[in-house]
């Protein structure tokens, strides 16, 4: 308590001081539990970097850019581990589904805004809420199930005949437990997070600007495309937040990835993520001196990811925002 | 239907023939025959809610997005009934433009391309030359040339308040539209940027039509050549400016003209 107190007069300063006793106190006892998630906060990338330094120890920056994978039981020299296939599923699953789930919620919020009759909205946006609140396991065990069936024998399979020659389809396909699979999941799981951000910003374009694109005689598709730039971006804060959580999704990406540990462009290829690795191999890590230290550096390796994507989209947002003096 | 199906020598720009509007069960224009002369500026006066800015977007079927709005009667512009089945609305909208009471640039478009839009949505330039000339004589047309010809590929936002309008008044006529709607366009103004409009106005009134909504006594009388009063729903008085405004017949113009109602 008296850590908190004291660390609240050093962030505070002299704004303190604009508290009498009273207030103070109750400052302290409210102000600890922001203080303790903040610590809370700090401590995951620390405890990552601690857990993984092992590793990068005993083979430096290899465990990010090898695609071996040796794990020796009693022979703790000839241990090692090379995550690149696992990064490179989590990025390409994650940008799939940032694809897929861009078009998905852009639809979708154009036609419950746009095309819908009023009294269907709701019944839409409610069917979106509560795919939000499905446990992600439910996901993944329907696209087990349904999802990559479907896929294999309706997409793979033909545009494997056709486009073999691409790196895109050149996996001869045999199961639907692919990395194209994983990322239309994902694709699926971060619509609805999307989509309602989409459809908010969509939805509080003033009708001013709606009327005058319609007063120069534009058709409704035409006043849709001007309306979409006008949210771009919104747009875009979806779709980075759409990434960041479809880089972290693991159950349900471990139940369908294929997990085989391959680097490869094809969609058609099992191969896996980051995440989905990292749950598979944890319960065993502790038999090997070095696996577990090679996950954490997997999880240095997505908490870096997701940074930089956050960081990177949004500077581009602060950037569009300033330009257009707009914010949405 | 074709643009060419607008005859540009009907003596009457605007016609309406018992037009009556709701909005649901709400009468909000009620049993409108006005006749607007082509090339001259006409002013719609009237207190607030009396249904001006409704009957105006009565005119370029803007009316189409309001779901509970209902139009019964006929609008003629140039000759063709805008309200007749077989009448495309975008089509309607390029001849009758409209600038509304809050200046609406597109914040994310640039000066240019706000001006361009409305042709590039036509088609009506073969090429990026043609285009630009077109971009330049709507902003001549505004009186925004000199302003902005600089710095055309900036943000429309970067403009002062009555720049955007101007802006937005250009907007419209890079359609060459043939009539202009004009909702109160100086009600959100200062007395410069409205005095830059109102000499706009009378000098665009050469090429276009324009029906002009105003709360101004004062704009009204030193630009319209007509002026019609409009009270809950119908219009109680039409004339020339001059006779509006010296020689009111209806009692009710008086009392609104010098201040007593609305
Ligand atoms: N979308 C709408 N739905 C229902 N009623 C409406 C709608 N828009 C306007 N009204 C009503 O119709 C009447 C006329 O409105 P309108 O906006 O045409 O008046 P106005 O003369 O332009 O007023 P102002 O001078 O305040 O702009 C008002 O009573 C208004 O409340
Ligand atoms: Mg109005």
């Amino acid at each position: 308590m008296v850590l908190v107190k004291r660390l609240l007069v050093v962030l505070l300063g002299s704004y303190a001081r604009r508290f009498n006793r009273d207030d103070k106190r109750f400052l302290v006892v409210v102000g600890a539990f922001p203080m303790i998630l903040l610590s809370l906060l700090v401590s995951m990338p620390v405890i990552i970097v601690v857990k993984s330094t092992p590793i990068f120890e005993h083979e430096g920056i290899a465990v990010f850019i090898s695609s071996v994978w040796r794990a020796v039981e009693g022979s703790a020299e000839e241990e090692f581990y090379g995550l690149l296939p696992a990064i490179w599923g989590s990025i390409y699953t994650a940008t799939i589904a940032v694809v897929v789930g861009g078009i998905l919620s852009i639809c979708f919020a154009v036609f419950v805004e746009d095309m819908v009759p009023h009294r269907f909205r709701d019944i839409l946006s409610t069917l979106m809420d509560v795919m939000a609140a499905l446990p992600t396991i439910v996901y993944g065990l329907w696209a087990a199930a349904f999802l990559a069936p479907l896929l294999l024998d309706y997409i793979y399979k033909p545009l494997h005949q056709l486009l073999a020659w691409t790196p895109f389809f050149s996996f001869p396909p045999k199961t639907g437990y692919t990395l194209g699979t994983a990322g239309v999941l994902l694709g699926i799981m971060i619509t609805p997070y999307a989509a309602a951000m989409i459809r908010e910003a969509y939805s509080s374009i003033p009708l001013s600007y709606v009327e005058a694109i319609y007063s120069l005689g534009a058709t409704k598709l035409e006043a849709i495309r001007l309306k979409l730039g006008m949210i771009k971006p919104a747009i875009l804060a979806a779709l980075v937040l759409g990434f960041g959580r479809a880089v972290g999704e693991t159950v349900a990406v471990a139940l369908v990835v294929g997990n085989s540990l391959t680097l490869t462009l094809s969609l058609t290829s099992p191969g896996i993520t980051v995440a989905s690795l990292i749950a598979n191999m944890f319960a065993s890590a502790p038999y090997y001196k070095y696996m577990e230290s090679a996950l954490f550096a997997g999880g240095l390796a997505l908490f870096m990811i997701g940074l930089a994507v956050n960081s990177i989209g949004l500077l581009v947002i602060k950037k569009w925002e300033e330009r257009i003096g707009l914010h949405m | 239907m074709e643009l060419a199906e607008f005859d540009e020598n009907t003596p009457y720009a605007i016609e309406t023939v018992n037009l009556n509007i709701y909005y649901g069960n709400k009468h909000v224009v009620k049993n409108v025959s006005l006749r607007i002369p082509r090339n001259t500026v006409f002013a719609i006066m009237g207190p607030s809610g009396s249904g001006k800015s409704t009957l105006l977007r009565s005119f370029n079927r803007l009316l189409d997005f309001y779901p509970e709005a209902r139009v019964e009667g006929v609008v003629r512009v140039l000759g063709v009934n805008i309200y007749d089945e077989h009448v495309d609305p975008t089509i309607v909208r390029r001849i009758v433009g409209m600038v509304f009471q809050i200046p609406n640039p597109f914040p994310h478009l640039s000066i240019y391309d706000n001006v361009a839009i409305g042709p590039k949505l036509h088609g009506m330039c073969k090429s990026k030359q043609e285009l630009d000339e077109l971009v330049k004589w709507a902003l001549e047309k505004a009186g925004l040339w000199d302003e902005v010809k600089d710095r055309l590929h900036e943000p429309a936002t970067k403009l002062s308040g009555g720049q955007k309008q101007r802006l937005s008044i250009a907007r419209a006529l890079a359609l060459k539209p043939k009539i202009l709607l004009m909702d109160e366009p100086t009600a959100n103004l200062d007395p410069v940027s409205t005095t830059r409009i109102e000499e706009l106005i009378v000098e665009l009134k050469k090429d276009v039509t324009i029906v002009l909504v105003t709360h101004s006594p004062r704009q009204a009388a030193r630009v319209a050549d007509y002026v019609a009063f409009m009270y809950m729903g119908e219009i109680v008085e039409v004339g020339t400016a001059n006779e509006i405004f010296t020689a009111p017949k209806n009692p009710l113009t008086e009392k609104y003209l010098t201040g007593v109602v609305g």
